[in-house]
């Protein structure tokens, strides 16, 4: 069965690449760009993984209102406790200690953008939605080729 | 917001007169006072220094962020491009894109390496780069041509109205300078426009001031109200632009506003009733000549 990967980013470089990556791989992708979109989207459609950005706009409509900094954490602790079977993971440029362990508290993992391959994602999400060990070794050797 | 100009202004004045106080009444009392008032003014420079650093910090940790994310997006790009995870058509598109993510970097270096240059030229009033006569018109285009990509995932056209702007005469100016207040003003409005909406650039010669401006208005979220100058302070964000676009340094604007104070310009901001935002900056056609000093003279910085 084809899995749907939500991205939730508001920069629009980093959207397409993730989709061309995870569209190269058999995903059905998503997009949202607000908290307030990938709220909507997790409501009406069957997510298997979401990637979620830090720094998110909040979107039009959504109360109470935060601080935009928060939005992307607030949004994956409401993915936790209300969508317990999407798994959730964090893509941010932050580099807030505080931040990232606070996410990493709720039990999301979290990757920094700039310092993490594109094939590490993907590896990772398949490993995630298939159950297939995730090998950072076979990643290495990929590279060398 | 506190400008770095605040501290050296006041820095200057003070302890002058703290001195002048102690030299006047010779007796313990005096001198008591004098040194009450010195502490006291210790406190607050120190007070304003964490201030300052504080901001610094925030704005590098801030261009940082924003350097990172069309770096990575170019990363990635490439990454997919190595891996031939594209067809052919979506090729040609990623390149577009790594070509505007590249835009956007080098905006903001720019931006970056301005800001500390700025500061130093505004406290000497002293334009430090030579002047050139600059086609407003041309400059205009080139511009328009290198953000159009940026806008084209959202379907933001960029147009240049070329009368009557095109048969103004050539502004005095510092060109990289005015090139950047310009590529401010456009990439906000390309960042803050709403999806399909235009970028209308127009401009032309007031021949009775001798100024020639330039105006950028898009439809997008509109100026803070009633106080729409607050976007040219430093490190302002209207609360939508922040909601918007949570990343962002607030000094564009700031940048763009000291540039264009340094050339004896005026930039204002503008919502119409339409609600489309208008940025206008009027340069004077001849008002530097002779300002500036000549390549090789002697830095008057120097003497401070």
């Amino acid at each position: 069965m084809q899995k749907t990967v939500l991205i939730v980013d508001d920069e629009q470089g980093m959207i397409e690449a993730l989709e061309d990556g995870l569209v190269s791989e058999g995903y059905r992708v998503l997009k949202a760009v607000t908290a307030e979109e990938a709220l909507q989207i997790l409501k009406a459609e069957h997510v298997h993984l979401a990637t979620v950005d830090i720094m998110l706009p909040q979107g039009a409509s959504l109360e109470p209102r935060i601080d935009s900094h928060k939005t992307g954490m607030l949004l994956c602790k409401t993915i936790r406790q209300n969508y317990p079977r999407v798994d959730v993971f964090c893509l941010s440029v932050i580099s807030d200690y505080d931040t990232i362990s606070a996410v990493q508290g709720m039990g999301v993992r979290f990757f920094k953008k700039g310092e993490t391959p594109l094939r590490t994602v993907l590896d990772i999400i398949r490993s995630r939605l298939t159950g297939i060990a995730y090998s950072e070794e076979r990643d290495a050797k990929r590279w060398d080729r | 917001m506190y400008s770095i100009n605040d501290g050296r202004e006041s820095s200057k004045d003070r302890p002058h007169n703290a001195e002048g106080g102690g030299s006047v009444s010779p007796n313990g009392a005096g001198l008591q006072q004098a040194l009450e008032r010195l502490q006291q003014e210790n406190t607050r420079l120190r007070q304003q220094l964490e201030l300052v650093k504080k901001e610094q910090t925030e704005y590098l940790q801030n261009v940082s962020h924003q350097l990172v994310a069309p770096l990575n997006a170019i990363k990635w790009h490439i990454e997919n491009l190595t891996a031939g995870r594209l067809n052919e058509d979506r090729i040609r598109k990623v390149l577009r894109s790594i070509y505007s993510q590249s835009t956007l970097a080098v905006h903001l270096a720019k931006n970056f390496a301005l800001m500390s240059n700025l500061e130093a030229d505004h406290a000497l009033s002293a334009l430090r780069e030579p002047l050139e006569t600059i086609d407003l018109c041309r400059l205009m285009v080139n511009l328009a041509d290198d953000f159009q990509p940026l806008g084209w995932d959202r379907g933001l056209s960029i147009t240049v109205a070329d009368y009557p702007l095109k048969s103004a005469p050539p502004v005095l100016a510092i060109k990289p300078l005015i090139s950047q207040v310009f590529s401010n003003v456009l990439e906000n409005a390309v960042k803050y426009s709403e999806k399909g909406s235009e970028i209308l650039i127009s401009g032309g010669h007031n021949s009775q001031e001798q100024t020639v401006s330039v105006s950028v208005s898009n439809r997008g979220i509109p100026l803070p109200v009633p106080e729409t100058n607050r976007v040219f302070d430093r490190g302002y964000r209207s609360p939508e632009a922040r909601n918007l676009y949570p990343a962002g340094t607030g000094f564009g604007m700031y940048i763009a506003r000291r540039i264009v104070e340094i050339h004896e310009g005026t930039i204002e901001a503008k919502n119409d009733k339409s609600g489309r935002v208008t940025f206008t900056v009027t340069l004077s056609v001849s008002k530097l000549e002779g300002k500036t000093r000549k390549r090789g003279a002697k830095d008057s910085t120097n003497r401070r």
